[in-house]
């Protein structure tokens, strides 16, 4: 297995398991904690594919992009469960669901 | 030219409609002003297009290779639909100056009917299968939202919810056709497909026939689909005029006319669309002869009367039912905006409380008997020439069976229209209250139908000229003008068939000798107001949809994770068929 | 070597966040998962974007993270998960596969040979990008502004009587969905 097709794996592995944890989690945190999961491994992929095709430059700086983007879905993240907290008392998604039906 | 005209043609209207939007309701007057410049400007457009019309596609844009290329072709059946749509268009809206004087909610009454009358001219003329589709369902979508306009009655809005279901139906057989076209052809073009239908696998293209003939039951409101059109009747009636009298509800014969090269050679499809013309004029007039709502017996004769452009088209005649099309377009507007002046005047539309208006209604009474006796097929008017020339070519080229059953059925539309006429104006005032007089917009309109009704058969050479010329698919020999009327007055076949008409005109007039007959025939009376069991299944079909769109209620979890799993669920599925695929 | 042993501890801490029941431990798994991606990172050869990687993801947002939890409180929402383990576990597991399964074995990748310096290719190739990076930064911030903005807590019905109330007015215009039959013509349209 060369080095691109082991960074993949790692990529696909790391993004399944923030998919898992947005499946099973109840609290609102704990879905950024797998979002940012999940940005990991694409960062990952991204590096890994600029290495093997001798891009390391432009795969680092899409890199930098996307991490740039997750730092701010985090901290935005981050700021919408404390204030759900405030306002509604809890971070349980089963409580929070408006939408249904 | 020919492309601005067609752009001018459909965004005259849309501009129309957003104008009016943006007047506000607050300026009523300013409202109906836009509107009527918008619609009429339209008309002119569409009459300046009828020149100019030829089989290339006029008007091509390019949207990349998903969806093809958006072209508008102006043949002579969409140039004339074209015309057909804008010019009753503008006069139902001058109509509706009248007819809606203080209504609330003007905005929205004007800005959907310049909606649709730009999406009718778009469909008539769109050149490729997905174009057509799109057009299709904005009409659809007009067309739902105009008989619900009345949003506060819950009849309105349950006839147009029905309307809107049942219709779509077909809306959907348009696109899985268009689909299978793209996937056997690489091109949605119609004519690309007219080309090469018969390379298409048998029971491929009689899916699609099949498909097409029941898009355009739904559409047209043939049997066994025809229950959505008396709901809509809740409509206000320039917009029953308009839509579902003459053009969206001729959108369906239009398709069959359209793809009838395409469709003609299937086993059993001829003959299937024959029975659903014929099935559909008999048995609605049979159901308007028992009803006692005028706008009610005017839908179920515009069922029939579609019923026989349904059945020209089956036995070949293509110019026949697209002359019958143009009569009917307008003696059936006619008599449509003639009723909403009665309806208007009088305050009800039970014809029980109707009678004797031909004293304070002397105008309205005058058009309605002329678009009436059209209806009927009396010489001279529009009706007779178009409706003896489908009955000449269903004799020539059609089943027997099918002829004797197209002529009694004429004899029983003379019997119910002379029967309306007769429960409207004249006999006895049966009802109380106070009639007050139409207004002068109201007058006008009914005034140039009721000239078009004298005179629109004139028209017949030009037209057919226009249809032979400009189909390159369809083999049509268009007769001169003369030849045509020679034909028609000294065919055997135009005296049978006046005789029948005499037959049902004597049978109203003779209707107290004749009650040993009616008794007889009562339970035939009761089936047909029961709409025959129709309405039963639809109304099942009606309860399908909304119960299993209940049903579905329940994913809708408003749960981040069962979302997510949807999208990951999904994803798999995307993935499984590409790597089954590759 | 190093790459896949890095890779597969860069899983596993990310399991372990995702499982751990206190809400603290899973922003220092996190915090682990960064720094080891960081160090993958490295090793690749990606050395601005690796440092950047450490200090943002394992510093900064670990930071945020315990900010936040400290504020919106640590309590643990007890076992049972939103959907069914197997459920989920079958769902991404099928995910993982398929994508592994398209994604092997990988050709050659064709190089281009652009080296140059990291400087270069973000401020002469994608200089887009750095421009969405400041709409991005910009539109977060004020973002945080208006939601830390809320001072007092809002007042609302609660989440189950409002429901019921809602089942009511949906249930009793059902009725006007089922269509009706043409009754006795008394309106005037």
């Amino acid at each position: 297995m060369s080095t691109l097709e082991i960074m993949l794996v790692s990529a696909f592995a790391l993004v399944g398991a923030g998919l898992y944890g947005l499946l099973i989690t109840r609290n609102l945190i704990k879905v950024v904690i797998a979002l940012q999961i999940m940005v990991k491994g694409a960062l990952v992929a991204l590096v890994a594919a600029g290495q093997a095709s001798d891009q390391l430059a432009l795969g680092q700086s899409l890199a930098m992009t996307v991490i740039v983007a997750d730092t701010v879905v985090a901290v935005i993240g981050l700021a919408f469960a404390v204030q759900v907290k405030r306002v509604r008392g809890t971070l349980d998604l089963r409580a929070l669901a408006e939408l249904r039906g | 030219m020919a492309d601005w005209l067609i752009g001018l043609t459909i965004g005259l209207p849309w501009i129309g409609a957003l104008a009016v939007w943006l007047a506000g309701d607050r300026r009523a007057e300013m409202q109906h002003r836009l509107a009527v410049v918008f619609s009429v400007a339209a008309g002119a457009a569409a009459l300046l297009l009828l020149p100019s019309y030829g089989d290339a596609p006029a008007l091509s844009i390019e949207v990349g290779s998903v969806f093809g290329t958006l072209t508008f072709v102006p043949d002579g059946l969409g140039v004339f639909l074209a015309a057909v749509a804008t010019v009753v268009g503008s006069l139902a809206v001058i109509f509706s100056v009248d007819y809606m004087r203080g209504e609330a909610s003007l905005g929205r009454y004007y800005a959907l009917v310049l909606l649709f009358i730009g999406a009718m001219v778009g469909l008539a003329l769109s050149g490729s299968l997905f174009l057509l589709f799109v057009f299709w369902e904005i009409t659809a979508l007009c067309s739902y939202a105009l008989i619900a306009f009345y949003n506060d009655d819950p009849k309105a809005v349950a006839g147009g919810l029905r309307a809107l279901i049942i219709t779509q139906f077909g809306g959907l057989g348009l696109l899985a056709g268009a689909l299978i076209a793209y996937a056997y052809f690489g091109d949605t073009q119609i004519s690309t497909f007219l080309a090469r239908a018969d390379t298409l696998p048998e029971s491929m293209l009689a899916l699609m026939a099949f498909g097409a003939l029941a898009a355009a039951a739904a559409k047209s409101a043939q049997v066994p689909f025809h229950t959505w059109l008396p709901g809509a009747m809740e409509a206000p009636t320039p917009v029953s005029a308009l839509i579902h009298a003459a053009t969206m509800v001729n959108a369906g014969v239009y398709l069959l006319a359209r793809f009838y090269p395409a469709f003609e050679g299937v086993a059993g499809w001829t003959t299937a669309v024959i029975l659903v013309g014929l099935l559909s004029a008999f048995l609605a007039a049979l159901m308007a002869l028992v009803a006692i709502d005028l706008k009610r017996v005017l839908a179920y004769s515009t069922i029939s009367q579609l019923g026989y452009m349904v059945y020209a088209v089956g036995v070949g005649g293509v110019f026949a039912s697209q002359f019958h099309l143009l009569s009917h377009a307008v003696f059936k507007a006619l008599l449509f905006l003639a009723a909403g002046a009665v309806i208007h005047s009088v305050g009800t539309r039970d014809m029980r409380q109707m009678g004797g208006l031909r004293r304070e209604l002397p105008f309205i009474r005058t058009v309605f008997v002329i678009g009436a006796l059209a209806l009927a097929g009396l010489p001279l008017l529009n009706g007779f020439w178009s409706k003896e020339l489908v009955l000449e070519d269903g004799l020539h080229h059609g089943p027997v069976w099918a002829y004797a059953g197209m002529l009694l059925a004429a004899g029983i539309t003379a019997l119910y229209t002379f029967r309306m006429v007769w429960l409207v104006f004249y006999g006895e005032r049966r009802g109380a209250g106070h009639v007050h007089a139409p207004g002068l917009a109201m007058k006008l309109a009914t005034g140039i139908l009721a000239a078009g009704t004298l005179t629109s058969w004139l028209l017949a050479g030009g037209f057919g000229k226009m249809l032979a010329e400009s189909l390159p698919f369809h083999d049509l020999h268009a007769p001169a003008a003369l030849d045509l009327y020679e034909t028609i007055v000294t065919a055997p076949a135009t005296y049978l068939a006046l005789a029948v008409i005499a037959l049902g005109l004597a049978a109203w007039w003779w209707r107290d000798r004749l009650a040993g007959a009616r008794d007889a025939l009562a339970p035939l009376a009761r089936a047909a107001e029961a709409d025959f069991g129709f309405e039963a299944l639809n109304r099942r079909i009606v309860t399908a949809t909304a119960a299993a769109a209940e049903s579905l209620r329940a994913t809708q979890t408003g749960l981040l994770n069962w979302n997510v799993l949807g999208i990951v669920g999904g994803l798999v599925i995307v993935l499984a068929v590409l790597a089954l695929g590759a | 070597m190093v790459y896949a042993g890095l890779g597969i501890a860069a899983v596993l801490c990310a399991i372990l966040a995702i499982r751990a029941t206190r809400l603290l431990s899973a922003a220092l798994w996190l915090a682990g998962v960064s720094a080891l991606v960081s160090i993958l990172l490295y090793e690749l050869g990606a050395r601005q974007v690796a440092v950047i990687e450490l200090s943002v993801g394992a510093g900064l947002v670990t930071v945020l993270f315990v900010f936040a939890i400290s504020i919106a409180g640590d309590d643990a929402l007890g076992e049972r998960t939103a959907l069914p383990r197997w459920l989920a576990a079958g769902a991404v597991g099928a995910l993982v596969i398929l994508l592994v399964g398209m994604a092997l074995p990988v050709d050659d990748a064709t190089a281009e040979a652009a080296g140059g310096s990291v400087q270069a290719a973000l401020w002469d190739q994608r200089a887009l990008d750095v421009l969405i990076q400041i709409v991005l930064i910009f539109t977060g911030v004020l973002c945080l502004l208006g939601l830390l903005a809320e001072t007092r807590p809002l007042v609302f019905a609660p989440p189950a009587a409002r429901s019921v109330a809602r089942q009511d007015a949906l249930s009793a215009g059902r009725e006007q969905v089922e269509p009706v039959r043409e009754p006795a013509l008394e309106e005037v349209r």
